[in-house]
């Protein structure tokens, strides 16, 4: 319980010095590039974590999609 | 002569593909934009046993008829071929089985819509995808919004899995030990007495917050939740659970609650021209696995065409509650390991290592001067990753497996119009 309530802790912290953050319209360029998209290739990135899904535990943290086999 | 001919009618080709293209999406230029994405990704383990061989060629086309509403369709197969062992034995059970090969095609078609209004978006998506022994339909819901001078973007996404497997046709009431495997998927999803479809529900629940700190530094946490509910065993996968060589079906808990957090930063250095990240996710599931994945990756500019990237990827979990690399030393059948046995090595306990890289080179064009008299924006890359994965406890009959290596291959081509 008291881990939740660390976890929530720092996550309304975080959230709430979110609003401090003062990076204004004009200097927005860089952030707008394609190197700084954290999804990066979108088709890309879906078909390495297709790879990885079948051979690997874990899963998630990254985009969600349906369902599949990989039963082989 | 013969070149200058040749040379002549690939001019006219081309010029009637140019000519076609602005007329069939010229109508479009003026605030509706329709992209094209075409890749190709290919999976090949160049072992001695499986020799796995996974091609994906998939194909997306989204339009923007108008501003706020995004349309797009999109097809993906995958083309597998490769042997297996169909039964799992440790190095006690005299037993040893030959690989048999194996050769599959799961077609997965997608189509969704996406509204936009202001700082807000809202998308649903479906799809249908079919095999030979295996059909799953999806259905996921996006929303998000941007807040504090779009500094912050907040996404929550819902997706449903409503999936069927093929199984041979073992009554409820057969003990899990006298339950067998499937040889083959002749007869799935038809009336034969002898095949049986059984479900696997999927709910997943997503929250990920994107936060702009610095002109030039940016985060991201994602926390994923998902649950799994029905036949969550490979049909064709059996496991010897007796030392005399008896063996059944792989037997798995109906139920799996999984969660994951990741954590990812990005740095953008200016002087270079380079963007710097780096990642953490943790995994937990209720079958007992712990996984850490560490991700680095850097991009840079080497002109304003032409991007490279080179990343790097460490994965760690452990084992499955009730995993064992031999289930005959008669182990209680209460117990996890009595009470379940697994012949998949996604649950024994492993490490792996990817190391790779992408080139990436596209051209920029504006309404008024299209990249080949047609196109707003083209892009094509170029993938190649290795992945090396260290299997700490998983043998065939006692012996080491050879396919612990595995290439990832993949081509892509963008265009915007």
């Amino acid at each position: 319980m008291l881990k939740i309530l660390g976890f929530l802790l720092v996550f309304v912290v975080a959230f709430g010095s979110a609003a401090c953050a003062t990076v204004r319209p004009e200097q927005r360029a860089v952030l707008a590039d394609p190197t700084m998209r954290f999804e990066g290739e979108p088709g890309e990135k879906a078909a390495t974590e297709h790879v990885l899904e079948n051979r690997e535990s874990s899963f998630g943290g990254g985009s969600v999609r349906g369902g599949g086999c990989g039963c082989n | 002569m013969q070149l200058t001919r040749t040379n002549h009618t690939l001019r006219r080709v081309l010029g009637l593909a140019a000519a076609v293209a602005t007329s069939t999406f010229g109508g479009l230029a003026a605030a509706q934009v329709a992209e094209v994405d075409v890749r190709d990704t290919i999976f090949y383990e160049p072992s001695k046993t499986s020799k796995l061989f996974v091609m994906t060629p998939a194909a997306t086309l989204g339009v923007q008829p108008v501003e706020w509403l995004d349309v797009h369709i999109g097809y993906e197969a995958d083309i597998v071929t490769g042997a297996t062992e169909p039964i799992k034995s440790g190095p006690l059970a005299d037993v040893v089985t030959a690989a048999t090969n194996f050769s599959d095609t799961r077609h997965q078609f997608r189509g969704g819509v996406g509204i936009i209004r202001r700082d807000a978006h809202l998308t649903v998506d479906y799809s249908y995808g079919t095999e030979s022994d295996y059909r799953s339909q999806g259905l996921t819901v996006t929303a998000g919004s941007d807040f504090f001078q779009k500094n912050t973007q907040i996404e929550l996404q819902y997706a449903r899995g409503f999936d069927k497997v093929c199984t041979t046709n073992y009554q409820p009431a057969t003990a899990p030990s006298g339950r067998t495997r499937l040889d083959s998927s002749d007869r799935c999803f038809t009336e034969a007495l002898d095949r049986a479809s059984r479900s696997v529900d999927l709910d997943t629940f997503q929250v990920a917050w994107t936060q702009a700190w610095t002109p030039v530094f940016a985060t991201q946490m994602v926390l994923t939740g998902a649950l799994q509910h029905g036949f969550l065993n490979n049909p064709y996968r059996s496991v010897v659970i007796a030392p005399a060589g008896q063996d059944a079906l792989e037997n798995h808990p109906e139920n799996r609650a999984r969660g994951a957090l990741s954590l990812r930063g990005k740095y953008f250095i200016k002087p270079i021209m380079a963007a710097a990240s780096a990642g953490m996710r943790f995994y937990r599931d209720t079958w007992d696995i712990l996984g850490e994945t560490a991700e680095l990756e850097f991009e840079k500019y080497l002109t304003q065409s032409i991007r490279i990237l080179a990343r790097g990827r460490y994965y760690h979990q452990t084992e499955a509650l009730f995993w064992s690399d031999d289930y005959t030393g008669g182990e209680p059948v209460s117990g996890p390991r009595g009470q379940y046995w697994s012949g998949d090595r996604e649950l024994s306990p492993l490490s792996s290592w990817m190391l790779g890289g992408r080139a990436l080179f596209a051209l920029q064009g504006t309404p008024g001067a299209r990249v080949l008299g047609f196109m707003l924006r083209f892009q094509g890359t170029a993938g190649f990753d290795l992945l090396k994965t260290n299997l700490q406890n998983f043998t065939w009959s006692g012996n080491p497996v050879d396919d612990t290596t595995a290439m990832i291959l993949s081509l892509g081509i963008r265009a915007e119009f």
